[in-house]
């Protein structure tokens, strides 16, 4: 894969453009995940916001600055620029007021264009254009209920809840469906934000060469436990990738189409909680959006956290902690 | 060119307006009452527009689509009553013209009755289907159906509401400015109504019926 | 046909029951106490000054734009308040709720709020500051402004206009008493589809939601039209389209949004009523509804409807720049068309808040392109004002710091807005604090020009000015207050910080939060201040008294009458013959000439009609809420009867005659002279001296 990431990199001015960030990742502990990007979709998503605030702050800052610069030039009584109290036309200055925004959109609009197909989930074609034709991509089905992630691993029949473990240097696809109500899933230094909905199926890809570990989070509000319904996704190596695998496959938990309607219950992942379910019924996602389809819910009990205290300890009491 | 130049000489202007104004009251009226319009208007395109979305097959969720109980002949007598309606009206407001108290009255009375064989036509249907157990629970697409042909039927109840109010005004008050304006704005209401039932039929009824 | 309720019902009260009163909250209960203490007191003071008939008299059954207007702002304002209370809370909920190890207290796991109160804080600031605090505000002014900016003595439909205010009002008590009577809905402003169905908002929340916002439409709606209406109808003889003051321009574009796009949330709302009430399935992810089709219905309409806000604003600060740079508006023409294209282009752009659910690569790009194109003609808008400043002679008054403030926020906000259009950028930032950073530049231009507006016309409305020293001080703190609350909110966006979260996940976010708790406490001292200008400014108002030209150098009609206008407006319609009549008046010393001869006027009656309509329908957004479901019938009986009634009574209106008019025009012209001695024989710093003597400074300094 590396090869074609560098492929990718030849394009020299892109990579000039991502240097100066590149330098701020490289910190340590660079708190600004959106400028310390790990994956290539994430990098292509900052590539193009630097063009934009090249270009949209080369025109907002001078403006800006003209601003400032009439203030003090016209400030009245000061005397520093001449007064007219009629002028208040010029077709010289209209053309440029209108010309120079037109032409801005221009730009952005081609950068806007391509950055959309390049890192369009669907179909992103930073990762598949460079994909060699027998690369085995992971697949992942994700799930969301109220208010936990389900990681289904297809090409290995296991499941994990809240964790997700990729290896480097693979492309994953994901399929994407929730079991209860709208949310977004978002992994800032690895890939931009897709919404999951009930009743329906969205894609995702992602594509990595660091290994480490990264937030996942559930960007969009989707109820009370919103704020816990966070995951750590976990990049690692082939090698340590195929460990794993074989370390779920050995735990004692199953996910069948029963099993997930108990763990579908709503229920707040306050201890983030890590469960490996070594076997998944065949087809789990495609079941559960056919049902969802069909009208089933797992309704919220009324005003489930009026007192999260209590709450916690009556999930707790009933062993779903 | 720099400036706004000034093309009004200032010694001879008119400052002050000296021949006394009035607003005609009809005509402002006539053109909130349009405006207003608009935004009902708009209320059934976005109507419409969610009936489109929920239209297709996988809407109606396996339940009943309209094919299965709408019967265009039925909905073309509605059609038909309403047109009337609007007819009636129409020669009410002709009668308006020649002062006449008497056949407006006559115009709005054939108008209200035939807007109420729509109504109770319409009501009817709605019956019909209650008892096939199909209501606004059975599917997005039958939510959609019967909210859309709702609302608009309740337009038409609430113009039947303003016809009776403007009888009563007229045989009351005579052709004052008032009630001569509002009977203006009333036959713009009655006439989109109509409109918006023509769309109404070949959109959802005919439509439905054919796919 | 009803769905079928988790919990109680009754027929007499619906879900109506004391369990939904929330006396054990910690928070709720003392401020109920407070609130009714507070009541208490001004009902007290009302009586003790006897004042009853005269507020019912002047105000609750007045059908005149300015007060309307007036009580609008005072609305907005309170809302402005209730809001930024809001605002407070959420920060101060993210600033302690912070990492596994932060304590709670009151039920909460960490923090002081729980999730479900978090989620009812944000929603509710987030709907009333839009549609509660900065729309009546807005609307406030558009109905003082416009109908003297055009030479009307009052708006097409007067009545018609105070049943908006009082609707307006209803929805405003509605999301209010939802603080104490059950709870309003908690998964934000917008809510979504399917989150909002019965079975994940199982409460009341949602309903309330429903009907204020319903409300605010209805009103807004009869507003709308009633301002295009007067727009159209009643300008003054001479006062053509090429020379209609830019901020009825502004008023003019933005109710055309209004008018069409209203519909659509109406319509958006019924759904979910049918949803929540029928049990039908709109937005329900099974059954063949569709949940998508909620997300474009409402943003169909929650798109234009921001500018809907923000073109009125401009309005204000097209107004404000020429008038302290002391020369015209640049590029009038232009102007007009960009606030067009804006209302124009705003349609098409709905799809740029939800391009992550995963359209096609084309339909994001065509949203895309579309929204950067309203960068365009906003453009044109900042570079208008800012060659309006240029060869100017600027005066940094309170009131035009306002303005540039919100000049550079629209930059600000516009760069970062320019950023979200485009889908590559916005997978990474969508849904998080940088969002909110964006839209809160953008929102508080509106703020910004709303304040800059109060100061500006002020002394039109009171006939004395606001106090200068306390307004720059409340404008500073401000700032202050927008900076420390929003630059680190924008670098949490880049640290990848989402919105809404009442628990902070990220420990590394905290001395960010800090900084953004103690913006909030500046905000807090600038609230102070505003009340300390407020008082200043009453105490001192005799001091401060101005006549018709309050600034003595601003150009539209609205500056041509007295100080405060009399009820009529003007007692002669007068004649325009130039864009800036004002100015153009002044220029050639015929500012000064009066009518000769008063014509008889038709104003219209009080009517104490609207208010009770108003109060029934907040009685039938409530009897909604709860389900009570005799309450709804006899209070939609009740309107419709009432309406009747009042169709068959009709307003004949009065006569005001000429010797009456000519009497109390002498009266305010003798006032004016006055004013203009004293300040001749006490000069107030920065204090404008009569019509005449500003031109003539003008003139003299052209030597400049
Ligand atoms: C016009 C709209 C508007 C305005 C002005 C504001 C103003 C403010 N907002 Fe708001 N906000 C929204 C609209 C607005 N907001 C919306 C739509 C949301 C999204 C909600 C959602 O997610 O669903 C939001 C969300 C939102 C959040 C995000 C929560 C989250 O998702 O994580 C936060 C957090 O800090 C916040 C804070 C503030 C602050 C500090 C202000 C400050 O700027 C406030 C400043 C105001 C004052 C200082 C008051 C001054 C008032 C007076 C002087 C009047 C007093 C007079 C009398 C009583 C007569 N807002
Ligand atoms: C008054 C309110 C207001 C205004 C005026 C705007 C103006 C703009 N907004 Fe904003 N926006 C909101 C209020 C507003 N917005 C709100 C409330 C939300 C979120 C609601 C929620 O989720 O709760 C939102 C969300 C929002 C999103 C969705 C974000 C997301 O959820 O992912 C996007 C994406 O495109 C966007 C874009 C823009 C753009 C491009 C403009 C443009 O109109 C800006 C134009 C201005 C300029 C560009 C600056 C001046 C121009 C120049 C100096 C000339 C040079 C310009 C060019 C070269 C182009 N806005
Ligand atoms: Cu959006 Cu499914
Ligand atoms: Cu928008």
């Amino acid at each position: 894969m590396d090869i074609k990431w560098r492929n990718w990199l030849k394009k020299g001015w892109r990579a000039a453009a991502l240097a100066p960030i590149l330098l701020l990742g490289g910190c340590a502990h660079n708190p600004y995940w959106i400028f310390d990007p790990k994956g290539i979709m994430a990098k292509t998503n900052l590539f193009y916001m630097i063009v934009d605030v090249v270009i949209m702050g080369a025109i907002v800052g001078l403006t800006a600055l003209l601003v400032v610069w009439f203030m003090w030039r016209y400030q009245k009584g000061k005397n520093r620029g001449k007064y007219d109290p009629h002028w208040s036309h010029s077709n010289t200055i209209e053309v440029f007021v209108w010309g120079i925004p037109i032409i801005a959109v221009g730009f952005l609009s081609y950068f806007a264009v391509k950055g959309t197909f390049e890192i369009n989930p669907y179909n992103p074609t930073v990762i598949t254009h460079h994909m060699k034709p027998n690369g085995d991509p992971v697949e992942v089905d994700v799930i969301a209920t109220d208010w936990q992630w389900l990681f289904v691993y297809p090409q290995y029949h296991m499941a994990v809840a809240n964790e997700l473990v990729l290896p480097v240097h693979t492309p994953v696809f994901f399929r994407l469906t929730s079991s209860a109500v709208t949310t977004t899933f978002f992994i800032p230094q690895l890939v931009g934000m897709i919404d999951v909905m009930p009743g329906m199926r969205t894609k995702n890809a992602l594509l990595s060469d660091h290994a480490g570990e990264y937030q996942g989070i559930a960007s969009d509000f989707a109820g009370a436990g919103t704020s816990w319904m966070t995951f750590k996704t976990k990049m690692v190596d082939k090698a340590d990738f195929s460990q794993w695998v074989q370390k779920v496959q050995q735990a004692p938990g199953s996910m069948t189409y029963a099993s997930f309607n108990r763990f579908a219950q709503p229920y707040i992942d306050v201890n983030h909680h890590v469960v490996y379910f070594s076997s998944v019924e065949q087809g789990l996602f495609d079941h559960v959006m056919t049902e969802v389809m069909r009208g089933k819910t797992w309704p919220i009990p009324p005003m489930m956290t009026e007192n999260m205290v209590d709450y916690m300890k009556k999930q707790a009491a009933e062993h779903r902690d | 060119m720099s400036s706004h130049a000034s093309t009004v000489d200032p010694k001879k202007a008119e400052l002050w307006d000296t021949h006394h104004h009035t607003h005609d009251v009809i005509s402002t009226r006539t053109l909130g009452y349009f405006l207003y319009l608009l935004s009902d208007g708009m209320l059934f395109a976005t109507l419409f527009a969610a009936y489109g979305v929920l239209s297709y097959q996988h809407s109606y969720f396996g339940g009943p689509t309209p094919a299965e109980f709408v019967k265009p002949w039925y909905t073309f007598a509605q059609t038909i009553a309403l047109f009337l309606s609007v007819l009636a009206y129409g020669f009410g407001m002709n009668a308006l013209k020649h002062k006449n108290k008497s056949g407006l009255i006559n115009g709005m009375l054939a108008a209200f009755v035939l807007g109420v064989v729509f109504l109770v036509l319409d009501i009817h249907d709605m019956n019909h289907l209650y008892s096939m157990g199909i209501t606004l629970a059975s599917s997005g697409g039958m939510s959609a159906f019967i909210v859309l042909t709702q609302v608009h039927a309740t337009h038409i109840f609430f113009g039947l509401i303003w016809i009776l109010v403007m009888i009563a005004q007229v045989m009351t008050k005579g052709f004052t400015e008032e009630t001569v304006g509002r009977l203006l704005t009333l036959r713009m209401f009655w006439h989109l109504q109509a409109v918006i039932w023509v769309f109404v039929y070949i959109f959802v009824y005919l439509w439905g019926y054919i796919s | 046909m009803l769905v079928d309720l988790p919990g109680g019902w009754s027929p007499l009260l619906g879900r109506l029951a004391w369990s939904q009163i929330p006396y054990a909250n910690p928070i709720l209960a003392p401020l109920f106490v407070a609130v009714v203490i507070g009541a208490i007191i001004v009902l007290g003071l009302i009586t003790y000054y006897g004042k009853w008939t005269y507020l019912w008299k002047e105000w609750l059954t007045t059908v005149d734009h300015k007060k309307l207007g007036v009580m609008y702002i005072i609305i907005g304002l309170v809302m402005l308040f209730r809001g930024f209370i809001d605002g407070l809370m959420i920060r101060t909920q993210q600033v302690w709720a912070v990492g596994p190890h932060s304590s709670g207290v009151f039920g909460s796991l960490h923090g002081y709020l729980t999730p479900f109160h978090f989620g009812q804080v944000y929603s509710a600031h987030g709907l009333i500051m839009i549609l509660l605090a900065a729309t009546p505000l807005l609307v406030g002014f558009m109905n003082i402004i416009v109908p003297i900016q055009i030479g009307a003595r009052d708006m097409a439909y007067p009545y018609l206009n105070a049943l908006g205010l009082w609707i307006t009002a209803a929805a405003a008590a509605l999301i209010m008493i939802s603080l104490f009577v059950g709870d309003f809905a908690h998964n934000g402003w917008f809510e979504y589809a399917p989150i909002f169905e019965m079975q994940y908002s199982p409460g009341v929340g949602v309903d309330y939601w429903i009907w204020t916002l319903q409300l605010v439409a209805l009103g807004t709606t009869l507003g709308g039209i009633n301002i295009l209406a007067t727009v159209i109808k009643m300008r003054a003889p001479g006062m053509t389209w090429g020379k209609l003051p830019i901020f009825v321009w502004a008023s003019l574009s933005a109710n055309v949004i209004a008018l069409t796009s209203f519909p659509a949330l109406q319509v958006a709302l019924g759904l979910v009523a049918a949803d929540r009430y029928l049990g039908a399935h709109f937005f329900t992810a099974g059954m063949g509804g569709n949940l998508m089709l909620y997300t474009n219905l409402f943003w169909i309409w929650g798109h234009p409807e921001v500018y809907f806000v923000i073109l009125p604003a401009f309005g204000m600060m097209s107004e404000i720049f020429p008038t302290f740079s002391e020369k015209p508006l640049f590029g009038y023409i232009t102007m007009v068309l960009a606030s067009m294209a804006i209302a124009g282009v705003s349609w098409l752009v709905w799809l740029h808040h939800f391009f992550t659910m995963g359209a096609g690569p084309y339909v994001n790009t065509a949203f895309s392109v579309a929204t950067m194109l309203v960068g365009i003609p906003t453009g044109v808008k900042v570079f208008n004002w800012a060659f309006t400043m240029y060869r100017g002679r600027l005066t940094f008054n309170a009131a035009m710091l306002w303005a540039i403030g919100a000049l550079f926020l629209l930059l600000i906000g516009g760069m970062t807005g320019m950023m979200l259009a485009i889908p590559a950028i916005n997978y990474m930032v969508h849904n998080s604090v940088f969002v909110v950073a964006h839209f809160h530049s953008m929102l508080l231009v509106i703020v910004y020009a709303i304040f800059g507006s109060v100061l500006y016309w002020f002394p039109k409305v009171f006939g004395f000015k606001l106090d200068e020293f306390w307004a720059k001080t409340m404008f500073w703190l401000f700032s202050a207050g927008t900076a420390l609350v929003f630059v680190p909110m924008y670098m949490l966006g880049f640290m990848g910080m989402t919105r809404r979260l009442e628990y902070v996940f990220n420990t590394g976010w905290q001395s960010y939060l800090d900084v953004m708790e103690f913006g909030i406490v500046v905000y807090t001292l600038s609230v102070l201040a505003f009340f300390i200008l407020l008082y200043v400014s009453v105490r001192d108002h005799a001091k401060n008294r101005v006549g018709a030209d309050a600034w003595g150098t601003s150009r539209s009609l609205e500056w041509m009458t007295h100080s405060p206008v009399p009820f009529y407006n003007f007692a002669v319609l007068p004649h325009i013959n130039e864009r800036d009549e004002v100015a153009w008046r002044r220029q050639h010393g015929i500012d000064n000439v009066r009518p000769e001869h008063y014509d008889d006027i038709h104003m219209p009656n009080n009517t104490g009609v609207a208010i009770i309509l108003g109060g029934l329908t907040f009685v039938l957004g409530f009897a909604l809420t709860w389900r009570i479901w005799w309450l709804c019938i006899v209070s939609l009986l009740a309107i419709i009867v009432l309406m009747i009634i009042r169709s068959f009574r009709g307003d004949p209106g009065y006569i005001v005659t000429g010797a009456e008019l000519q009497r109390m025009e002498e009266e305010a012209y003798r006032r004016e002279a006055q004013i203009a001695d004293s300040h001749h024989s006490h000069p107030v710093s920065g204090g404008v001296v009569g019509n005449a003597m500003a031109y003539q400074r003008n003139d003299s300094s052209k030597r400049l």
